[in-house]
């Protein structure tokens, strides 16, 4: 590495992500950490809240309960992405497109609705539970720590099974080959050889699924009962149900975020060697497998992405039912969309618009900005990489609050506008796409762009002709996340929105609080409909090309 | 037409100095190749050169212009990567015209100059395959035509023929030296085959550590190694311990008059050049006696390795007949003439003085 400075295109890429950064990143949190750090009566600096935090039962339980759920999701998520990562792409199994958009569905389980439909199937009263007593099996209710960690795994897992499918699609044959020639048994070498390769994908997305898992308030709220986190305390905290302590939610926030740092640096420190290049010249084949072992394969696949997806089954179920106010009736109707489809298409139209602008930011800066941090490592990519980190890990309701406070007034008064929603989306969804293709990017080797460079082409052109065709899936792998929980994005837009800016994500949540679960199922259904077929277009678009997604 | 010159170039990793102080002086059109051991930094040099990373120390010069703060593209320096680098998501052709279309080249020059450079790595028909169905010398290849079209000024080729078939290897290095030739390139070639070294090199430059040990024209590198590294890496050597007394060489028993320097020295003698007795001789030279340890045989010549009490000694034997392998265990007499040896001190520098060499 040189540690001269030279001034290149990366150079300005670099001084432009971290201007995007500070203004939209760190600026507004500024004003959460300044709230932390505000007695809330005097008005006074103080540490109080901090204090609070450490000394109280409570908040102490909370921050325990906070690594449970975080790496109880992450492990399970792994364990299930990886495996159907592993069956899908060593193995030929059909629908392969289906299982991949099912499990994007399973990654956008509507807001609220999603955790309602698991106790719909597995609460006290739950119709899975039900059913299974009545054939003598008894399993437990949902509630507590095991069903949120149940939940997360299963929530969670898409990032997993879509990150390192990419990995996995991408590793030279050879290497592969040369282990089996050493007398590696198949299973042997899947722990030693293929593993260790695409450790970059899943400590990535460990990292993420941990991350999201102690960001999510959602769930621990409906399902966990007793089992507070710290996103749960600083939801009630913010949201002013017991009062509000904007104060010590914000402090709570602040702990979120330095914990999720600690691990940021952990996930460095384990990766600190780790660079493999493969040349991509060979691609792993799919195997045909045969009689029972295709079977249990294909039921496995299929078993994994429809728990993941029932949530969302279950939702466009409901919307079918007869209702009457908030009680589901016996029998089938359209009539909640009856009741909806008046008044749905400015939701509609905003919820594309917004997601499409943001995604299309979001794919441009994030495969840079991707692009640095894996291949000009020094100490300002470093701390952007980790302060990328930041918006995984701050609840959504926080980025509001905080863009609120920030862009009220002038020199940047975006309240109320469209655009505040957009830069919240962007901010928030820009490291999904970043972190995707810098680990796309660790298996395309730097030589081919030296030579695209020895061949007369500047750096810049460089990437766009060789680096970026090589790494499309995992732009795409990226975009396509982004785009999906963009177009779902609910906590910081129902902070932002006003009346003319309503998304659906939103309208579904004001109909959940209203007790309209019909409204809301059919609602959900719609934006389930639109997000099925904005991601079953990018697999089936992608499939067609050699290059293709995963 | 470019010629190159490097001053004092150091690079290290971290904290391993990889390069040490590189001085080359390279004419224009000249066809000037490293070789040396596995690791000893000349691919680290070639990429220094075309500027994939920045020496710590050091210049670079073209044609009389420092180049060191030019990026990689502005260089006009072609390389032929060691991994090939071929790009996967395009075909052989595409490969191949890619530094091309960087020249904004008439569509029809672009063309004729893939056709041409497929031509000469023997890959024509293959202009629609992509590189992973091809295998990995075909690869290579493509990545040799891919430098060569562009016809830079500056061409670095990492060990281009390495992955080749004998019969192949032998052909496209002298397409490569031709059309070097014929186009002027200054070219730096890279190869751990001491023949195709001395085959093709206007000059070699034998590296080892980071360090230049000799440069000199195959002939010289051969004949008149001047670093007892250069000595032992080129070609087969034999070292027998002496010693240089009162103006005399002493080798085991035998003393022979040697005016000059004084101390320990080491003589060298390649196998070629090691005389059995019966064959005859004249002039002064070392005199041994042997015995036959092990005949090998190699085609066009047999190496026979001699035990003798100052130690082993591999002799050369031209044109061997089918009985040569009775020879074993056959005492014989070793010829080694004054005029065909070198005297290395321990530092590795040759002893200069003596009757003629
Ligand atoms: N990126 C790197 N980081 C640290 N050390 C490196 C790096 N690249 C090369 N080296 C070390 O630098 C030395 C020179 O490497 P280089 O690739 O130039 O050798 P070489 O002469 O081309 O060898 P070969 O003939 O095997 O190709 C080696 O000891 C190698 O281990
Ligand atoms: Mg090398």
């Amino acid at each position: 590495m040189t540690r001269r400075i030279r001034f290149d295109l990366w150079t300005f890429v670099l001084i432009g992500a971290w201007a995007v950064l500070l203004i939209l990143l760190v600026w507004p949190l500024s004003s959460i950490l300044r709230a932390s750090l505000l007695d809330n009566d005097t008005g006074a600096v103080s540490l109080i809240h901090y204090i609070e935090i450490f000394t109280t039962k409570v908040y102490q339980r909370a921050i325990g309960n906070t690594f449970i759920a975080g790496f109880g999701g992450m492990t399970g998520a792994l364990i299930l992405g990886v495996t159907l990562a592993f069956v899908t792409t060593r193995f030929h199994i059909y629908g392969r497109a289906l299982i991949q958009t099912l499990a994007v569905i399973a990654l956008v389980a509507p807001p609220f609705i999603g955790a309602y439909a698991w106790i719909v199937l597995f609460g006290a009263s739950g119709v899975v539970r039900k059913g299974l007593a009545s054939i003598g099996v008894s399993i437990p209710p949902l509630y507590g720590v095991a069903g949120v960690i149940l939940v997360f795994s299963f929530k969670f897992f898409p990032h997993v099974f879509l990150i390192t499918s990419g990995a996995l699609g991408a590793i030279n044959r050879s290497v592969e080959e040369a282990a089996e020639s050493l007398g590696v048994s198949p299973m042997k070498r899947l722990f030693t050889v293929t593993l260790p390769l695409i450790l970059p994908a899943i400590a990535a997305s460990a990292l993420l699924t941990f991350v999201l898992s102690i960001a999510d308030f959602g769930t621990p709220r409906i399902i966990g009962r007793d089992f507070n986190v710290l996103a749960t305390e600083a939801f009630n905290l913010f949201g002013g149900e017991v009062g509000g302590n904007p104060g010590m939610a914000s402090a709570l926030s602040i702990v979120l975020i330095i914990l999720s740092m600690i691990i940021v640096f952990g996930q460095r420190w384990v990766l600190r060697k780790n660079v493999y290049y493969s040349n991509l010249m060979k691609k792993p084949e799919r195997k045909h497998a045969s009689g029972l072992k295709a079977v249990g394969l294909h039921a496995l696949a299929y078993t994994i992405v429809l728990i993941g997806a029932l949530p969302a089954i279950i939702v466009v179920m409901f919307s079918f039912r007869r209702t009457s106010g908030p009680v589901f009736q016996p029998g089938l109707s359209l009539q909640s969309y009856e009741k909806v489809i008046a008044t749905v298409s400015a939701p509609i139209w905003n919820t594309l618009i917004f997601s499409s602008v943001a995604v299309v930011a979001i794919v441009i800066s994030g495969t840079l900005i991707g692009y640095l941090i894996s291949r000009r490592p020094n100490i300002a990519t470093g701390a952007l990489d980790a302060l990328l980190m930041v918006p995984y890990i701050v609840p959504g309701i926080v980025m509001g609050i905080a863009f609120i406070t920030r862009f009220n007034d002038p020199p940047i008064a975006l309240t109320g506008t469209g655009l505040i929603i957009i830069l919240a989306i962007y901010v928030r969804r820009l490291p999904y796409s970043a972190r995707s293709v810098a680990a796309a990017l660790k298996q395309v080797g730097p030589s081919l762009e030296d030579a695209a460079v020895s061949l007369g082409y500047s750096p810049g052109k460089a990437f766009m002709k060789v680096t970026v065709p090589l790494i499309v899936p995992g732009i795409m792998a990226g975009a396509l996340m982004s785009f999906v929980t963009a177009m779902n994005e609910l906590s910081s837009s129902l902070v932002l929105y006003v009346g003319s800016t309503i998304t659906m994500p939103v309208r579904i949540y004001l109909s959940v609080m209203d007790g309209e679960y019909g409204t809301a199922s059919a609602l959900s259904t719609i934006l389930l409909s639109m997000t099925a077929i904005a991601v079953y277009a990018a697999f089936h678009l992608s499939g067609r090309k050699e290059s293709a997604l995963l | 037409m470019a010629d190159l010159k490097i001053q004092g170039l150091a690079k290290s990793y971290k904290d391993v100095r990889v390069l040490e102080s590189i001085d080359l002086d390279i004419a224009s059109g000249e066809f000037f190749t490293l070789l040396g051991p596995s690791g000893c930094g000349k691919t680290t040099l070639l990429r220094t050169i075309a500027g994939f990373q920045h020496q710590d120390k050091g210049e670079i010069i073209v044609k009389g212009e420092r180049i060191d703060n030019k990026p990689a593209h502005k260089r006009d320096i072609g390389m032929v990567f060691q991994d090939y680098a071929i790009f996967p998501h395009l075909t052989v052709a595409e490969n191949v015209a890619f530094g091309l279309k960087a020249r904004s080249l008439p569509k029809s020059e672009i063309e004729a100059r893939v056709a041409e450079s497929l031509k000469m790595v023997r890959l024509d028909g293959y202009q629609n395959r992509l590189p992973a169905e091809m295998s990995g010398g075909q690869q290579q290849r493509v990545g040799l035509a891919r430098a060569m079209a562009i016809r830079p000024t500056l061409l670095l080729m990492d060990e281009p023929l390495s992955n080749l078939d004998a019969k192949l290897r032998i052909e496209l290095r002298e397409d490569i030296r031709d059309i070097q030739r014929r186009l002027g390139i200054t070219t730096i070639y890279v190869t751990h085959d001491q023949e195709e070294a001395l085959a093709v090199s206007d000059r070699i430059c034998v590296m080892n550590k980071g360090n230049v040990e000799q440069i000199g024209t195959p002939f010289e590198i051969y004949r008149k190694p001047l670093r007892r590294f250069a000595a032992a890496f080129v070609g087969t050597m034999n070292f027998l311990p002496a010693q240089l007394d009162g103006g005399r060489l002493v080798v085991g028993g035998q003393s022979i008059p040697f005016p000059g320097s004084e101390g320990a020295v080491e003589v060298a003698i390649r196998p070629e050049n090691v005389v059995l007795a019966g064959a005859g001789g004249e002039g002064d030279a070392i005199l041994l006696k042997g015995e036959v340890r092990k005949v090998t045989f190699l085609g066009r010549e047999a190496h026979y390795t001699l035990k003798t009490d100052v130690g082993e000694i591999v002799a050369q034997v031209a044109d061997p007949e089918h009985d040569f392998i009775v020879m074993e265990g056959r005492q014989v007499e070793i010829r080694l003439p004054l005029n065909k040896i070198a005297l290395f001190r321990p530092n590795g520098d040759v002893v200069k003085a003596g009757p003629a060499r």
